[in-house]
């Protein structure tokens, strides 16, 4: 342990920043990372937080599938992530089963065929913690474009639908008796999230991505009243969490996505302090709403 | 559309669930300013007619105009009448924590369907919701979370959401469901106000007899097919509710009734 704390210095961390890859890494971390803590607040709100993990352990398969085709593994898993989201929304809406259940057949079989199909690339063998981890210093200019341009994207439908994403959310006929055209923006939402978690995949890897949607998403969920201010805490909690991940990352050497989602857990454990703490959202308001729900209901004043 | 004209007129309508026919050659017409009940057993239909009526569920056969406008295949509206139909459902899914408040819940049902800033701060959609809450008696609820909410208040806080603009429509899908006798009445006192202050027209699915039969001016007895309708003293004369639910159930008769089985 002090070794590890005598890296962690003003001139380490200087040295460190200064790295264009470093500085690349960085900024990756940020937009990914508030991206995931943006898209997270509604996936989890629209319990579809195990749908990203599942695309995320599916993802494998698309990666393979381009090693396998000799074609760069990026360019093939947008594209992938994106059938497979629609594939799987096709599943649940015929199929009557369970989503969740649905999901877990579908994630353990892509990713069988995954590990089966990496196998058999001797190459590849060695970068498979990579994958499963993330390894987002190798990110660059372009993957930050295709991010920066996503997230400019998701922020501009998610502020026009948000009214249509939180009616859909509490009741789909409400939504639909006010004209949400609830299969259209379900259908946009999943690719959306499957693009988001396609991308993230570098960061993070995929058997930690679906920490990248919910955890800053549960943490702005504790400390937030008001939905605008939650996507906000969200994707601020996302992305700064990442930030911080990958500098403890680069300065101790470890893994980039755990480090990441280390800092992310610490966050949610600052939110659920911050909760309990306040009385507007923690403790004291859940009392206030305990002590009107004891009231007489036939009171009108009650409720 | 003239004043006389119907709100709602529904022809011939058949709606499917799955293999079967749930509803099948529903006719019947929704006078402005009026009340109406939708009544019948378990498994009768209405909440897959009204789903139909509301173009949430696709119609086998029949037409269906709402103020004046078809209903398309795929329940197709304009943005303008969609704007006029209120829907007030059983309930909501409220996880733990929403995070959503009653002011920006009611806020949310100011502006006109479609794409919007409706999150955005707005004076106009400010004062309304603030006007919406007070007429419902939810001004204190302002700033409380929905989760947050008992049963009662919800129902208000959801007729908040109806009354924060002009509409002419308001349908009821059993709103009165899971709230005891005395809330129950008080939101059928609010309801009856508030229909009579907006000049609403009402459509309201509901299995509480007596409150049908005081308060609604006509009611459609529904069994997949419409099996009569009518004043509430025609439509629910003993042996028509015998006819509806069987011949071993009778409505209670005293002040917050529902259905029973006798004998």
């Amino acid at each position: 342990m002090p070794g590890l704390l005598a890296m962690v210095d003003a001139a380490g961390l200087l040295e460190i920043v200064g790295q264009p890859f470093m500085q690349r890494a960085l900024l990756g971390g940020l937009l990914t990372g508030a991206l995931g803590g943006l898209l997270g607040s509604f996936a989890v709100l629209r319990q579809l937080s195990f749908f990203s993990d599942a695309l995320g352990h599916s993802a494998l398969l698309g990666i393979s599938l381009g090693i396998l085709l000799g074609v760069n593994p990026t360019l093939v898993l947008i594209p992938f992530a994106v059938v497979f989201a629609l594939l799987v929304n096709q599943l649940v809406a015929r199929s009557g089963l369970p989503a969740d259940a649905l999901l877990n057949i579908v994630y353990s079989t892509s990713l069988a065929f995954a590990v089966v199909a990496l196998s058999l690339v001797e190459a590849y063998r060695g970068g498979i913690q990579q994958l499963l981890f993330g390894d987002i210093l190798g990110i660059s200019w372009s993957d930050l474009t295709v991010i920066a341009v996503l997230l400019l994207g998701a922020l501009l439908y998610l502020a026009l639908s948000l009214r249509a994403q939180v009616l859909l959310t509490l009741n789909s006929d409400l939504a639909g008796a006010f004209g949400v055209g609830a299969n259209r923006h379900r259908l946009i939402f999943i690719v959306l999230l499957a693009v988001v978690v396609a991308v993230s995949i570098k960061a993070v890897g995929v058997l930690l991505i679906s920490a990248f949607v919910v955890i800053p998403a549960c943490g702005g969920r504790l400390v937030s009243r008001h939905f605008p201010l939650y996507a906000l805490a969200s994707a601020t909690l996302g992305g700064g969490c990442a930030l911080l991940g990958l500098l403890g990352s680069g300065l101790t050497n470890l893994p980039s996505g755990p480090c990441v989602v280390i800092v992310q857990f610490l966050g949610f454990l600052a939110a659920l302090l911050v909760s309990q703490l306040s009385p507007r959202s923690g403790v004291l308001a859940s009392a206030t709403a305990v002590a009107s729900r004891s009231k007489p209901s036939g009171a009108r004043e009650a409720g | 559309m003239t004043d006389n004209a119907p709100v709602l007129s529904v022809d011939g309508l058949s709606v499917r669930r799955g293999e079967q026919l749930a509803v099948e050659q529903v006719s019947f017409q929704l006078a402005r300013e009026t009340d109406t009940a939708l009544v019948g057993p378990n498994g009768a239909g209405k909440s897959s007619l009204v789903a139909a009526l509301l173009g949430l569920l696709p119609r086998a056969s029949g037409n269906v105009e709402i103020l004046g406008h078809a209903l398309g295949p795929a329940g197709e509206l304009p943005r303008s009448v969609r704007a006029q139909i209120a829907y007030l459902p059983q309930s909501l899914a409220l996880q733990g924590r929403f995070p959503l408040t009653v002011g920006e819940f009611v806020g949310f049902g100011f502006d006109q369907p479609g794409l919007s800033l409706a999150w955005l701060g707005n004076k106009r959609r400010t004062k309304a919701m603030l006007r919406a809450l007070e007429r419902t008696g939810c001004q204190d609820l302002e700033d409380r979370r929905l989760s947050e909410l008992s049963g009662g208040q919800l129902k208000r806080v959801l007729l908040a959401f109806c009354v924060v603009r002009p509409r002419q429509l308001l349908v009821l899908d059993e709103a009165q469901a899971g709230l005891d006798a005395p809330s129950s009445e008080q939101f059928q006192e609010l309801l009856l106000d508030l229909r009579r202050q907006e000049g609403w027209t009402v459509l309201q699915v509901s299995h509480d007899l007596e409150m049908v039969r005081r308060s609604c001016d006509q009611v459609l007895c529904l069994n997949r097919r419409l099996r009569c309708s009518g004043a509430p003293d025609h439509a629910l004369s003993p042996a028509r509710l015998a006819e509806l639910y069987g011949p071993n159930v009778v409505p209670y008769r005293h002040n917050h009734a529902g259905i029973a089985g006798h004998g």
